[in-house]
């Protein structure tokens, strides 16, 4: 159901077994390995891991589903995926480079409800329960800024050396818009042939109930993630 | 209903259009996956792209070690195996006595991407101090201890060139250096050593 939430629960499980069990040195392997055996300016690198980690993140890509489902036009699209960019670089780049020990289960329920927020959205729901519309470009802004943490954490967790780290987390920032854009081409496409069909509206309302039910899910996760954690 | 009204279909790419992004999509997916995606994961480079990019190098440290933690998941599965381990593969160390506080010098060099363990044989409690510099590049290393299902580690570090300080051993094993050379040219170390150990153990 979501890759990153198995290699987050796997990496946990290692630690602990690292913790507890013998080696003959700690090997991590992977992403977090490589990262951790590696010192100075590795843009490419850098660049490469950014971008796998945006398109095999289930939230963001279903987060970004939600924000241009109903966007027609490209100037729209480029607008608030902008927004969105905006949002998630600043507080990644601030919250690695600050080292904000922001809790990964708190950060990424949240990031759960905002998938939840942007299908509701969709939907109407808020002009329906509430008699208004709340600004859809803040809220992409404003999420992307929690995106953006929860970004900022998981790099955290590779601990990337300090030689070149300023270089390879912008590098990495890169990456993610790289991946960001890669994902992007495939829904506009897909999206594309669907918005053609007659009964697209039908089953738009179908798609964002089940996109709420998929952040209710991932929020549950996080949330039950949390509270087995403490 | 909806946050917005149905779409209109002159404003949605054409058919045509669809089928021409889909091509493109699809030529890049297995341009991506063969360029980039191999040699970063697999480290096999059957275009020569990766390792001009520097992927392939990802790649094959990505192998190496998922290579390192299975054979550690085998060989430490009982770990009671690691001590005749390095009774097999140990080579004892002449110890050479220097004439300063040092108790023991050792010598060594790398070659980018080789390893080497030199290890204190040590009892609960014991104090090591030791000093380290390389020369010719820098060198990751991982100064640890484990035994009968206890370990610890004292410190870690990638892309030094010297270190110094000293630890107590909080249980009786082998406690010492993993070395590895990430750079790129052959780095020579200098390690000096004086404390309370039987032997030095060193594996390759």
């Amino acid at each position: 159901m979501r890759p990153s939430l198995t290699i987050f629960t796997a990496v946990v499980l290692l630690l602990i077994a690292f913790a507890t069990s013998a080696h003959a040195h700690d090997v991590t392997p992977g992403d977090a390995g490589y990262i951790q055996e590696i010192w100075g300016v590795h843009i490419i690198s850098f660049i490469y891991l950014g971008a796998k980690h945006m398109m095999t993140g289930y939230d963001h890509i279903l987060f970004l589903l939600g924000v241009v489902f109903f966007l027609y036009h490209m100037k729209d699209v480029a607008i608030y995926v902008s927004l969105f960019a905006i949002g998630h670089s600043v507080t990644m780049l601030l919250g690695v480079w600050f080292g904000w020990g922001i809790n990964a289960y708190i950060i990424d329920a949240i990031i759960g409800l905002s998938v939840v927020y942007k299908a509701l959205d969709n939907l109407g729901a808020f002009q329906k329960w509430f008699g208004f519309q709340p600004n859809t470009k803040a809220a992409t802004l404003i999420f992307g800024l929690f995106h953006g943490t929860g970004l900022a954490s998981k790099i955290l967790e590779y601990q990337i050396a300090e030689d070149g780290l300023l270089a390879n987390l912008l590098a990495f920032n890169v990456g993610v818009e790289v991946g960001q854009l890669l994902a992007l081409f495939v829904i506009l496409i897909v999206m594309g042939y669907w918005r053609r069909s007659p009964n697209f509206m039908r089953q738009a309302s179908v798609a964002n109930i089940i996109m709420v039910g998929l952040g209710v899910l991932l929020t549950y996760q996080q949330i039950a993630g949390y509270i087995a954690s403490t | 209903m909806h946050n917005a009204p149905k779409p209109k279909l002159e404003d949605l790419p054409t058919p045509a259009q669809l089928r021409r992004s889909t091509l493109i999509a699809g030529i890049g997916a297995v341009l991506i996956g063969v360029c980039v995606y191999l040699p970063a994961e697999y480290g096999t480079d059957p275009t020569g792209v990766g390792s001009i990019i520097g992927l392939t190098e990802m790649g094959e440290i990505k192998q190496q070690l998922a290579a390192e933690a299975a054979a550690d998941e085998a060989l430490h599965g009982g770990d009671e195996s690691s001590s005749l381990m390095n009774d097999i593969f140990g080579l004892f160390v002449s110890t050479a006595h220097a004439q300063e506080a040092w108790q023991d010098e050792f010598t060594f060099t790398l070659e980018p991407g080789a390893f080497t363990e030199i290890k204190a044989t040590m009892e609960e409690g014991a104090t090591l101090n030791y000093a380290w510099t390389s020369t010719g590049g820098r060198i990751n290393f991982d100064l640890h201890a484990h035994s009968d299902g206890e370990n610890v580690t004292y410190e870690k570090g990638r892309g030094q060139t010297s270190g110094a300080g000293s630890f107590e051993t909080p249980f009786a094993g082998d406690h010492g250096w993993f070395w590895r050379n990430r750079d790129d040219e052959a780095v020579t170390v200098t390690l000096q050593l004086r404390g309370d150990y039987s032997q030095i153990v060193r594996r390759q």
